[in-house]
């Protein structure tokens, strides 16, 4: 068995991988429990991370969570909205160059931007909403851009072959027959909105969120305190992206990458 | 070749061709293309295309048209095809079909340039809507269709049944197996475009029992509609011979020095009715020795 676990392209049970994976697990956290004992040592101990967290629901870690969704979801809306417009509007040729730039844009640092949007936007959590929107839109775009473009010309070509206007062609091949790629856009996108949320939310303290548990456990170099949150953060994460991969399978019974 | 009437003309012909086994008229015009030619740019890839097709009356039995369309690689069929379906505009010439929306005159049906949409295109991939079921693709064929919303269901019914797609009508793409697959994509086509289909080597890749599947379709396409034409590419020179009752072969003709001139045309026409190896259920070696014949205008091409 364990020859097979060596071998490169070996296929295995289900079962073995749940071994294999739960094997990766002990060793991680053995390795943990091992290099967290002595007076010296890089990471807090688990005991340390157990009393952080404890510590972190008891200042309201729920509240400050459901901020930081509440913030990612609206952001996450708002952008969504915004790129698809601009992405669907992009087979026009008079349009397509909007995309591009757009697109093109990623590779602004943030700081220029938050400057120009803190003249634009007075409301500090307004601001918080808008960074993301921007940066998101950016990401969303570029990625919403490759998936028309990975569109074989046959499809085109189908839709045109049954009497479809270029609008329907449109509306048949592109908005409605990827539908289920936008949904997963959507999701690759929200891993990296969710990381950025911990700097975003750092401009406005008093509206609270994880970024700011983060900041102030850092003021005070509470390892335990910010482990128990970077686990927590990559917790939800996970699970946001597992409810997105789980209702496009749902929704989309075709959808099948 | 027993021709017992031979009056000609562009659209309105009317002429008798009785073979020794099978009988059969030829009656208007059905699909007219002339000096077409297509160039990207500097590159012409095919030119001087020009070619007629009447529809086919058979005594007793509906009878529709197949024809092929056979040659090398890179000569041109894919760019042909599309100019025929209207998916892409010809630099010159034409492609002309009757305009069934208008009532004849002086004998004559009126012509009209072909659109897209007018001709049914089914590529080697039998590309369907990912996001639709069987169902709901045949019902988007019949969109434009003036008929009631229960006459399209009862006919889309009907050619599921026929077709032996029930079972599998509430299926996507990607739930069905190669065979199903095809063959809604052909019926798809059928139901949008009327009489004309275009298939791009419909044949390629396919196993024998596949190749079964596609050939049935070919039967009940032609068998439902005197008008339904069936106009298919393939490599498979004793298929196209088999179930062909027109064949051309597109290739780069020889110039005067004997070097091949890069530009696709077409280099020969065997009319099977004409040469009486059409509709005859079996290969026989008169097919067999047309097969070779193409073959062998096809090497020097």
């Amino acid at each position: 068995m364990i020859k097979k676990w060596l071998r490169p392209f070996e296929e295995i049970a289900g079962n073995q991988r749940y071994m294999i994976t739960g094997i990766w697990i002990i060793l991680v956290i053995g390795y943990w429990v091992i290099s967290s004992l002595g007076t010296k040592h890089l990471f807090p101990t688990p005991v340390q991370v157990a009393g952080g967290l404890r510590s972190l629901y008891n200042e309201g870690l729920v509240v400050h969570i459901v901020s930081s969704l509440l913030l990612c979801f609206k952001a996450a809306f708002i952008s969504i909205i915004i790129s698809l417009l601009i992405v669907y509007l992009s087979p026009i040729p008079l349009l397509k160059p909007i995309a591009l730039f757009f697109s093109k844009l990623r590779f602004l640092p943030l700081t220029g931007i938050t400057f120009y949007l803190s003249i634009l936007v007075s409301n500090a959590r307004q601001m918080q909403v808008w960074v993301l929107v921007i940066f998101m839109s950016l990401y969303f775009i570029t990625s919403l851009l490759a998936v028309l473009k990975d569109i074989p010309e046959e499809e085109i070509d189908h839709a045109r072959s049954l009497k479809c206007s270029r609008w329907e062609v449109l509306w048949e091949v592109v908005i409605k027959g990827r539908l289920d790629y936008a949904l997963d856009v959507l999701r690759q996108n929200l891993a990296i909105i969710w990381m950025m949320l911990v700097t975003v939310e750092s401009i406005l303290v008093a509206a609270g969120g994880l970024g700011v548990l983060i900041k102030n456990s850092d003021k005070f170099a509470n390892h335990g305190r910010i482990v128990a949150l970077q686990i927590v953060i990559l917790l939800i994460g996970l699970l946001l992206d597992w409810i997105l991969q789980t209702l496009r399978k749902g929704l989309f019974r075709y959808s099948t990458f | 070749m027993d021709i017992t009437d031979s009056a000609q003309g562009p659209f309105p012909l009317f002429y008798i061709l009785i073979k020794m086994t099978i009988a059969y008229e030829q009656k208007d015009t059905i699909l007219h293309v002339e000096s077409l030619s297509i160039a990207y740019g500097d590159k012409v890839i095919i030119s001087d295309i020009s070619f007629t097709e009447k529809d086919t009356i058979r005594k007793d039995k509906v009878q529709g048209q197949t024809i092929a369309f056979v040659g090398r690689s890179g000569r041109g069929k894919s760019t042909l095809f599309k100019a025929l379906t209207g998916l892409e505009q010809p630099t010159t010439g034409v492609v002309l079909i009757p305009d069934f929306s208008q009532s004849i005159t002086n004998g004559n049906q009126p012509a009209k340039k072909v659109r897209e949409g007018d001709v049914g295109f089914v590529n080697q991939k039998y590309t369907l809507f990912r996001h639709k079921t069987i169902y709901q693709a045949l019902q988007f064929s019949l969109r434009n269709s003036s008929i009631s919303a229960s006459e399209k269901q009862e006919k889309i019914m009907k050619y599921l049944a026929d077709w032996g797609l029930e079972q599998c009508k509430n299926q996507y793409p990607n739930e069905l197996s190669g065979g199903q697959k095809q063959r809604t994509a052909i019926l798809e086509q059928l139901l949008n475009s009327n009489y004309y289909m275009v298939l791009d080597e419909p044949f390629s890749g396919l196993d024998v029992g596949n190749i079964l599947n596609v050939k049935e379709s070919f039967r009940l396409v032609n068998e439902s509609h005197e008008l339904n034409t069936i106009i298919f590419s393939t490599h498979d020179i004793e298929l196209a011979v088999e179930l062909a009752d027109s064949v051309y072969v597109v290739g780069y003709p020889k110039n005067n020095n004997g070097t091949l001139n890069r530009t696709g045309t077409i280099l020969k026409h065997f009319d099977l009715k004409e040469m009486g190896l059409a509709w005859q259920g079996e290969f026989t070696d008169k097919h067999l020795d047309v097969a070779k014949e193409i073959k062998s205008i096809m090497l020097d091409s």
